[in-house]
């Protein structure tokens, strides 16, 4: 026998099949949603409808956008002559929250791994190459191409397989810098981590 | 180093607290009785692993759901620190002083040297058996080679994907070599530092044990890199990247990867001879000594103080002879825990040592008077 009616052990079931979302959890949010007002739930479910309606990838750069191309590649205001490749659409969030970079984005959905199936065809590159044309990027040669994607062995893969796709090309292709994080203390910064900020230390 | 007290609920049969004297502790009692276990949980406590099994999960006494470990261990004089691991199910929490601790930075709190049936392996098992004993060597000197290892060993596991896939697709070697380049690139880098690292400290154990600590034998240990004969050592990354190169295809063949510091041993000679093809059971037992406390000097030139020492059913090990040369060796060096069923070893120790009773799992109340506990800390007398 069910534990709930129908409907709301259905509703559990869907909570439960979010990310981190456990038994419990998809409990309390069912009930949530049986007190609150049926506008708030009509509210709730067309956000939900509108977001895989109306977002998709940009074809330029493969961010989320509503718009296409998205408001990074139409705008007249970015470097047309950087571009910045990221795993995930929130580490082009963390990319831009410096607001020192002007340039444009490549963002990859995922990363190499062999062992969970993913090779270089699942990962969103196959339009990054025809981007280095001038004729396809406003007549503006592409001069250096920075590879943001995350410090594991997974990042790094990934970073080594697209350099050695763009080398030949003679595009610049550098990689983000691993150490220190900035504005905290040397004594809150973990082993690993110090030993790589040793290691690429530089003179001053 | 000096562990003060080690409190145990739920662990096993343990329960209570036991407070350890600064010099040799020995842990005295009937067979069943839970002697390993107060030995074990020393070595949970210091590495958050046991050495018996390698679902620490089973150590959770029968029905009960939670089991924790925690002891004090004296930095200095002054400083006292709280350890505790906490086991459920499907969860191990690591706390000093009641606050969660990253793994690296937990393992540096609390080292130990251990001679068990299990540490034995070293000198008549399998190669990987002495790779990890390098490798916790190296880890007590350089805390984030943790991580060198860690990386090293997923990117193993994602190219032996990739070899798996490439001799299952029928792959041309220029097809795999493309695919699996990524993942190479990154083997020479970490190979190179665990060959580096591997190797710097087997320097410094040689160097301890040319200083013949222990004993008449002889134990000579030589790092035996898998790329040995195939070319210039000295240039590891060179080499390295040109054997991944020409091995690829024997590679995709086998299906996993052939080349790396994971075929890698350590070569020990007992008095020249192989002590794993040739070594009698008590020579290898020896050799194992004259390792750990090879191990143990080198740890305090580096640290400038002493690991704990565990020996697991010292009179089954050893025999009276060595337990005696030894124990008079470490004495006013490290804090050392021994297990024996044997009341004449208690008999002939007891005027320098602390020894408690175990009687179902618990230490027996009438323990005898303790010595004033001298803190093998603040010798500063160099092995």
């Amino acid at each position: 026998m069910l534990e709930y009616a129908e409907p709301v052990t259905k509703l559990i079931d869907e909570f439960k099949r979010l990310p981190g979302i456990g038994h419990k959890t998809a409990q309390r949010l069912a009930f949530h949603i049986l007190r609150v007002p049926e506008a708030d739930v009509e509210r709730f479910v067309g956000a939900l409808r509108e977001v895989k309606e109306r977002i998709g990838f940009c074809s330029i750069c493969n961010n989320l956008t509503d718009v296409d191309p998205c408001r990074f590649c139409s705008s007249a205001g970015r470097d047309r002559s950087m571009i910045c490749v990221v795993e995930e659409p929130y580490n082009l969030v963390a990319v831009e929250k410096t607001r020192s970079y002007k340039g444009l984005y490549h963002v990859l959905h995922g990363s190499l791994s062999p062992i969970r199936g993913i090779g270089p065809d699942d990962l969103h590159l196959a339009n990054l190459l025809p981007r280095l044309k001038p004729e396809n990027n406003e007549g503006i040669e592409v001069s250096e191409v920075i590879l943001a994607t995350n410090p594991n062995t997974e990042g790094e893969a990934t970073a080594n397989y697209i350099s050695r796709l763009l080398k030949p090309l003679g595009v610049r292709v550098t990689r983000i810098a691993m150490g220190m994080p900035v504005g905290s203390d040397l004594e809150y910064v973990d082993e690993v981590t110090m030993d790589k900020a040793l290691a690429n230390r530089h003179e001053i | 180093m000096l562990l003060e007290w080690l409190e145990v609920h739920n662990f096993r049969n343990l329960s209570g607290r036991i407070s350890w004297g600064g010099g040799l502790n020995i842990i005295y009692g009937d067979n069943g009785q839970g002697k390993t276990n107060w030995l074990e949980a020393i070595y949970v406590l210091a590495t958050t692993k046991s050495f018996r099994t390698q679902k620490l999960q089973e150590s959770i006494r029968f029905g009960e759901d939670l089991a924790v470990v925690r002891g004090s261990v004296a930095e200095s004089a002054e400083v006292h620190r709280e350890l505790s691991v906490a086991l459920q199910s499907n969860t191990k929490s690591i706390t000093v002083n009641g606050k969660r601790e990253s793994v690296a930075r937990y393992l540096s709190q609390l080292h130990i040297v251990s001679f068990t049936a299990d540490d034995l392996e070293i000198v008549r098992g399998v190669p990987e058996a002495r790779r990890k004993f390098l490798d916790r060597g190296v880890v007590a000197l350089h805390p984030a080679y943790v991580q060198t290892l860690s990386d090293y060993n997923r990117v193993i596991k994602q190219k032996n994907r990739l070899l798996q896939d490439a001799s299952e697709l029928e792959m041309s070697v220029e097809q795999a070599a493309e695919i699996i380049a990524p993942w190479n690139e990154q083997l020479i880098s970490l190979s190179a530092e665990i060959h580096s690292h591997r190797t710097g400290y087997v320097q410094r154990l040689i160097e301890a044990l040319e200083r013949r600590l222990f004993e008449r034998e002889e134990v000579t240990i030589r790092y035996v890199s898998s790329l040995e004969g195939k070319g210039d050592l000295s240039d590891y990354e060179a080499l390295i990247s040109e054997r991944l190169q020409l091995r690829l295809p024997a590679e995709i063949n086998a299906g996993y990867s052939l080349i790396g510091p994971h075929r890698d041993d350590l070569e020990i000679l007992f008095d020249g001879r192989d002590i794993r093809a040739f070594g009698s059971s008590g020579q290898q037992r020896s050799a194992l000594i004259i390792l750990d406390l090879a191990a143990i000097s080198v740890y305090y030139s580096w640290h400038n103080e002493y690991p704990l020492f565990l020996i697991d059913d010292v009179d089954a090990e050893l025999d009276r002879k060595r337990i005696d040369y030894l124990l008079e060796y470490l004495e006013g060096r490290t804090q050392t825990f021994i297990t024996t069923s044997k009341e004449s070893l208690v008999e002939r120790f007891v005027a320098g040592a602390n020894v408690y009773q175990i009687q179902g799992g618990a230490a027996r109340a009438d323990e005898p008077e303790k010595e004033v506990i001298r803190s093998a800390a603040t010798t500063s007398e160099s092995i």
